[in-house]
């Protein structure tokens, strides 16, 4: 669990699950819309998202 | 009633101050690896430098800094176009153009992918959660559709962070102010010489921002603003301001708490050195001037690591009240560029601004020009005063300038008064600083 100082606790570990699951599905997504243009390119923008959700919380788990 | 959220990654800005420089040696490695393997230019640069052999922040010393002209050089005359060796991934994934102003040369061709760039906007929120904005806040933007990065990450990170944006780029500055009359805004983002510029429009309008607009907050940025600056924006628009640092290759960096007390770096996303002005490599002790250097993490395509920004900073290692655990930064003496040694003395023009904007309210615009007589450099304030002054009353500010910056600056300057309107105003970046030495 992480903590900010706004005294709320924060189940990072969970999220970071969570944020796995959406990047598996979202990767298939993909892959199902392979030259889907408008499936591909609104898969991407999730995953990039991802990423940045992975770059806020993932990466502080020790 | 739900309360007001501080942070905008409260796990992120409170962590302990050692796992975040974990976190920050963790992706420096990776960083580093994904340059060596991707840009032809770090290829070369950091041959031979293993990234497993950066353990501690003094090991950082074992890879070179980045400098600027290097970037250049990098770009000039190779391909792909435009990016040449610096690129670091392939050219159909990018999405977004930018460049350097290029008041110091040629210009720095800085593109991002979607991704990369959205990293820079999140940043950004980071930067203007603290500052304040929230989606109750309709922020005008008096920046125009242009190459320069100044102010387009703000405007998506508004967005994102829920703001209403109202775009003013198109407008001269009269009808911004009646815009942001009219549409009650409460955010404004500008360089701090435009804010100051549009309260003296404002005032020959007849309009005074603090009683006729509803402007709540300002983050300015393009150019660094001394605190008496800060302090007068603050007094004219009766709003909270704030300042922030960035630039076009690293991104905003880091940003001003409601604490208005030094900068926060964006940690881990950045992670801030600062070195000794003299040596330009050991590294200082907070509260000592250096010169501050940046790496950041995630803007891929043009990889940016130990990038030389010349700033001359100062860290403070007091903690903050905000409780955010990132290390705070102070702009303290302008550029490395800037300065000059003057009759033996370090000069730096950032302090002529720091005394006019602080002492001197009846000062509208003003400019330094160092020019040489024979082997004897000379330096020249060029001040225009309040239209409303006597001309004695003119002829004693003058002399009162002039002590003053014999006190700060221990120089002797030449003062001249120029008529109303006499000097430039500028919209983005000022240049009230002229070397005529250089040929």
């Amino acid at each position: 669990m992480g903590q900010g100082r706004e005294g709320m606790e924060y189940d990072l570990k969970a999220m970071d699950l969570e944020i796995k699951a959406i990047e598996e599905r979202t990767k298939k997504l993909r892959e199902l819309g392979n030259g889907f243009v408008a499936v591909e390119r609104n898969a991407d923008s999730i995953l990039t998202f991802v990423y940045l959700l992975k770059r806020n919380i993932s990466d502080l788990i020790e | 009633m739900k309360e007001e959220k501080k942070y905008w990654n409260p796990a992120m800005e409170t962590l302990p101050r050692e796992r975040l420089v974990e976190i920050e040696l963790r992706r420096f490695r990776e960083h580093l690896r994904w340059s060596q393997e991707n840009s032809p230019f770090y290829k070369k640069k950091f041959r031979g430098i293993e990234p497993e052999d950066i353990r501690t922040l003094e090991d950082l010393a074992k890879v070179p800094l980045t400098e600027k002209d290097e970037l250049r050089e990098a770009q000039v005359g190779k391909e792909p176009y435009l990016y040449g060796d610096l690129l670091a991934v392939p050219p159909e994934r990018l999405s977004v153009y930018h460049q350097t102003s290029g008041t110091t040369g040629k210009p720095v061709y800085v593109p991002d992918t979607y991704e990369s760039w959205q990293w820079t906007v999140e940043v950004w929120c980071y930067i203007l959660y603290a500052a304040g904005f929230r989606p109750t806040d309709r922020v005008f933007l008096p920046f125009v559709y242009n190459v320069y990065i100044a102010f387009w990450q703000g405007h998506y990170a508004a967005e994102k962070l829920g703001c209403e944006i109202v775009p003013g780029g198109g407008l001269e500055t009269k009808a911004r102010i009646q815009k942001m009359m009219e549409v009650k805004a409460t955010g404004l983002m500008n360089t701090p010489t435009y804010g100051l510029h549009m309260l003296e429009v404002a005032k020959e309008m007849g309009i005074d921002p603090k009683r006729d607009l509803t402007i709540k907050r300002m983050i300015c940025a393009g150019e660094p603003m001394p605190e008496p600056t800060r302090l007068r924006l603050e007094e004219g628009w009766g709003a909270d301001v704030f300042d922030h640092l960035g630039g076009t290759e690293p991104g905003g960096w880091a940003g001003m708490c409601s604490q208005k007390k030094g900068m926060h770096v964006i940690e881990p996303h950045f992670l801030l050195e600062m070195i000794d002005l003299e040596t330009m490599s050991k590294p200082i002790s907070p509260g000592v001037k250096g010169v501050a250097v940046i790496t950041s993490f995630c803007r891929r395509p043009i990889p940016l690591i130990r990038f030389n920004l010349k700033d001359i900073m100062m860290v403070r290692d007091d903690p903050c009240a905000c409780g955010r655990t990132s290390i705070r930064v102070d702009q303290v003496g302008g550029r490395v560029d800037d300065l000059r040694k003057i009759r033996g003395v370090f000069f730096s023009p950032s302090v002529v601004e720091e005394v006019i904007r602080g002492k001197f309210p009846q000062v509208v615009e003003f400019e330094t020009i160092l020019t040489q007589e024979g082997i004897m450099p000379v330096l020249t304030l060029r001040v225009e005063m309040e239209p409303s002054l006597a001309e004695s009353q003119q002829k004693e500010r003058c002399k009162v300038i002039r002590e003053q910056l014999k006190i700060r600056t221990n120089l002797t300057f030449e003062i001249e008064s120029v008529k109303p309107g006499g000097l430039p105003r500028y919209t983005l970046k000022s240049a009230r600083f002229k070397d005529a030495t250089k040929k």
